[in-house]
This record gives C-alpha cells, sequence and structure tokens, in this order.
C-alpha cells in the first residue's frame, strides 16, 4: 500500500511555527469572509469569467456523454413512452383549451375590475456551463452575467419549474443558488389552500417546508409555486409537489438541476408603489399644526376630474367600463378593495 | 556546472511536484461537470494529495502550500471563504504531529489513516459551517464525501506512490 513501511522523520521543532501562522491566517481568512463575503465573492466571479471558455470546453463532453447515456436508457422503452406522451398530449390538448378560455375571461374580469395587470417578466435565456454539488453547496454556473443584465437575486428556471436563484454574477457568468442548497430560502405558496410557507434547503434532493401556521392542512401531492413575497421572484412559479417525510412534508422539486443544460433567467423586478396624490382634502394644514393657507382657486378644466372621480368609481366597480381610463388616477392601495367587490359581485 | 546546473532543475522541478500535484487535485475536484447527476460529491483529491506527500516528503508540503491548497479549495469551491482552507490545516497538524504513526501504516490501515485524516477535515469543516451559519446542517453529505474520498484514495495513492518513486524521490536524509 502506498505508505508502505515507509517512515520519514522530521525536526518539528521549526514546522510548529509556520503551522501556527497558516492557522491563525486561516482563521482570519473565515472571519474575513463573514465579514467581507464580497470580497471572495468578486475574486470568484473574476476567476469564473477567466477560465468561462475552459469551463464551456470541459463540460461539453461530459454534457453529451451525460445524454448519450440517458439516451441509451430510453431506446428500450420508447415504445411506451411514445404511447404514454399520445396520451399525455390528447390530455394537455384539452387543457390547453381550457387555459386559453380562462385566460381570455381572466383578462376580461382585470378589464372590467381595473385590476393592476400582472407585470410582464423579461426573461433570458443561458446554457449550464458548470454544476458543483459538494458537501455544503449546491450551484451551477451559467454562461450570462452583467453584460446580459443578470443581477443578484434574480430567479432561475427551466422548462419544468423553479431551479434556484442567481447569487453571484460575474461579467459574463453567473453562479446559481439551486433550491436544495443549505442557503436557499424562498417564499412560497402551497396549493390548493394558499398557505404561505418559506422553503428551505438543507443540501439533500428535497428542501423542507416551514410553513407559517401550525395547523395548516397540508397533505401529499400539494403544488408549491412561488409566492413573490419580497418582490424579487415573480409569483406563480411551479416549484414541486409536496411529498411526506416522517412527521413533516418536504418538496419534490419539479425541475431536474442535474440535468438542465438550457435555463432561463427571469427578471422580475416589482414597479416602486406610488404614494396617491395629494389633494388639498387630503392633507390639510392644521393637522400638521400649520397655519392653512388661503387656497387658490385651481382652473377650472383641473378640479373637474377631482370631483368625478369618487362618483365614477361606484359604477367602475360594478361592471361598467370607465368612461376616460387613466384620466383620474386612483390611488393603488384602494384597487384591492375595488376588485374584491367586483369579485364577489360577479360570483 | 552544467551537471550541477541541470541536477538543480531537476530539483526543483521535482521539488514542486507535490505542490503541483495537490493544486491539480483541487481543480479536479472542483471541475464543474456532473458525472453521477451531482448525485455523489466530488472526492477531495487536494487533501489526499496532503495527506500523502505530508507523510512522505513533509519538507516539500510545508504549512504555506497547505493553506494556499486550502484557499483555492474555497476559492474554486463556491462555499463560505476559508473553511476548508482551515479544515486542511486542521487535518495537516494531526498527520504532521503523528506522522510517525501514519507513515508506518500499510495496507488497509493506510487507507484507514486518511480516513482518519478526512474524518478531521470533514468534522472541521461542519464544524466551521455550522458556526458560520448558527445552524446544523445535515450531516449525510459529508459523510458520503468522506466515503466518496476514502475509497477514491486507493488509487489517486498508487499514482502518487508512482510519481513520488518515480519523479520526486525520497527524501535526502533517509538514504
Amino acid at each position: 500500500m502506498p505508505n508502505g513501511a515507509m517512515r520519514y522523520t522530521r525536526g518539528r521543532g521549526n514546522a510548529q511555527l509556520p503551522l501556527a501562522i497558516v492557522a491563525v491566517l486561516a482563521i482570519v481568512l473565515v472571519l474575513l469572509g463573514k465579514a467581507q463575503s464580497s470580497l471572495f465573492d468578486r475574486a470568484r466571479a473574476s476567476f469564473t469569467d477567466w477560465t468561462r471558455p475552459a469551463l464551456e470546453a470541459v463540460s461539453a463532453p461530459f454534457d453529451k456523454t451525460a445524454t448519450w447515456f440517458d439516451g441509451i436508457g430510453d431506446i428500450f422503452v420508447v415504445y411506451q413512452e411514445n404511447q404514454r406522451l399520445k396520451q399525455e398530449n390528447a390530455r394537455l390538448r384539452q387543457w390547453q383549451s381550457a387555459a386559453l378560455l380562462l385566460d381570455e375571461r381572466l383578462k376580461r374580469y382585470q378589464l372590467l375590475l381595473n385590476a393592476v395587470p400582472d407585470p410582464a417578466l423579461n426573461a433570458r435565456t443561458a446554457r449550464v456551463i458548470g454544476r458543483a454539488s459538494h458537501p455544503f453547496l449546491d450551484t451551477m454556473i451559467i454562461d450570462a452575467g452583467k453584460q446580459e443584465g443578470v443581477k443578484p437575486g434574480q430567479a432561475v428556471v427551466d422548462a419544468r419549474g423553479m431551479i434556484g436563484r442567481i447569487f453571484l454574477s460575474g461579467e459574463r457568468t453567473s453562479w446559481v443558488l439551486l433550491l436544495s442548497d443549505l442557503n436557499s430560502r424562498i417564499p412560497v405558496t402551497v396549493q390548493p389552500g394558499n398557505i404561505q410557507a418559506i422553503m428551505a434547503g438543507d443540501n439533500t434532493p428535497n428542501p423542507t417546508l416551514d410553513t407559517l401556521a401550525t395547523t395548516t392542512p397540508l397533505k401529499v401531492g400539494d403544488q408549491v409555486v412561488t409566492s413573490g413575497d419580497g418582490g424579487l421572484i415573480p409569483p406563480g412559479l411551479p416549484v414541486g409537489v409536496l411529498v411526506a417525510d416522517g412527521r413533516g412534508f418536504r418538496v419534490a422539486l419539479l425541475a431536474d438541476a442535474g440535468a438542465s443544460q438550457d435555463v432561463r433567467i427571469v427578471d422580475f423586478k416589482l414597479p416602486p408603489e406610488q404614494p396617491p396624490a395629494p389633494s388639498p382634502n387630503d392633507l390639510p394644514a392644521s393637522v400638521a399644526g400649520l397655519k392653512p393657507e388661503p387656497p387658490a382657486p385651481p382652473p377650472p378644466e383641473q378640479v373637474l376630474p377631482l370631483q368625478t372621480t369618487q362618483p365614477s368609481a361606484a359604477p367602475a366597480a360594478a361592471g361598467t367600463k370607465p368612461a376616460v381610463p387613466g384620466a383620474a388616477p386612483k390611488p393603488p392601495p384602494k384597487q384591492p378593495d375595488n376588485a374584491d367587490n367586483g369579485d364577489t359581485q360577479d360570483q | 556546472m552544467s551537471d550541477r546546473i541541470g541536477w538543480s532543475f531537476r530539483g526543483a522541478v521535482g521539488a514542486s511536484i507535490p505542490f503541483l500535484c495537490a493544486l491539480l487535485g483541487v481543480i479536479a475536484s472542483n471541475l464543474p461537470v456532473s458525472i453521477f447527476g451531482a448525485l455523489v460529491p466530488p472526492p477531495m483529491f487536494g487533501l489526499m494529495a496532503i495527506y500523502f506527500w505530508c507523510l512522505v516528503r513533509p519538507d516539500l508540503m510545508p504549512p504555506f502550500a497547505v493553506f494556499v491548497i486550502g484557499v483555492l479549495q474555497d476559492l474554486l469551491g463556491g462555499g463560505p471563504a476559508g473553511v476548508w482552507t482551515l479544515s486542511f490545516v486542521a487535518a495537516y497538524a494531526v498527520v504532521d504531529r503523528e506522522r510517525d504513526s501514519f507513515a508506518g501504516l500499510a495496507g488497509i490501515g493506510a487507507i484507514l489513516g486518511f480516513a482518519a485524516a478526512m474524518l478531521i477535515a470533514g468534522a472541521s469543516a461542519y464544524a466551521i459551517i455550522s458556526i458560520y451559519y448558527w445552524r446544523l446542517p445535515p450531516v449525510a453529505p459529508i459523510v458520503v464525501e468522506i466515503a466518496i474520498s476514502v475509497v477514491f484514495y486507493i488509487p489517486v495513492a498508487l499514482i502518487l506512490g508512482v510519481i513520488h518513486r518515480r519523479l520526486v524521490g525520497p527524501l535526502r536524509g533517509d538514504f
């Protein structure tokens, strides 16, 4: 065996001092990394940018080999797979027509209720050029960075669902923190029931689920989607399904981070909520303890919309189309009330 | 004169081989490729080289070399800074202190010797991560990491043994 009967000795008196210095340096490095993680992250991002061509060259044959091996297994079940896909396709066509119908109806309701439309999602496709699964870290590297508009915090999805979030972006490459990673925490919603929870990775394939309420009636097979809380991740991204795990539940992820080769980075940012436009009635100077100023008579064309805003809100909520949409902007906090009212009336 | 220069060049190259082996091991461990679908973590090739050369040529694997290897492992691995650096240094300190005991091991004992070093490094990393995040991460991934590294140490040690005999040579004081 390698060590064999070799016996080497060395005077240890001189070796102790460098060892102690190195141990102190290592402890300082840990503390520095905790206090100033951006220093190390920047170095890591630069290094990944620099080695990007090598990463692409190295990962390409491995990806090809993995695809080839997967294909070998598929050959033996190609007939059954074809039959299953035909049935699934027929079923999905039915769902597609139902989804289109519901989408049209939803748009009509939103128009009637003057609801805030869902923010548009911009997505950028990137290729996975590396994967790393270490005891305390589960990541992948993609070939898009700051130059492509990729920023930390953005969600990364594949065709099946969410994979993770960008946690470090270099100029041309980015690191993705997978949902199964120890540091991953994302707000999710369990459906049906709209149960809010936090999905936490623990470096196992199925992340845990910390529900915010203790008596929530969860059951196996419930769908888990992103809730959108926090405004970084868009709501409604499919994440996984609940599976039983002893006393609690875990989430079986829909996306397969180990097999994904092309992913999409979702650029999502909620527009900042604008405060309602101040009016003389909303902000009387006397409330603030100031001497009220004599109101200047506004021109007639500016007074009219303000006076007609309140009466027009009721017919709009009742389902009639507003006469001049957007002519008199309503404050955003009032819109959910209108939406709720309209929804109740429609039902 | 030319013989002396040639000898010096060969000596310098030979002296740098252990460090280069460890660097190569760290790079191999952190190649971002998924051979087993990311189900199995990559073995700690860097620590294998540190352990091996610390036993057979301790003069060519000084503590500062271990520090640099650990920093590279942290840089490429993507984890928090310094975790594996400190873990490698901890394992090195124990192996360096008990070198005579470790170097005397043969066969299965040699593998168990590396398993002990890997256990020290893994336990250190686990402890540091626990303090770093202030919560206990699952034990299974680090146990799998230790197990897979021990399994891979067998062929790696054979290769390093050949490199030791052919390219590096024994310590001059042991002739």
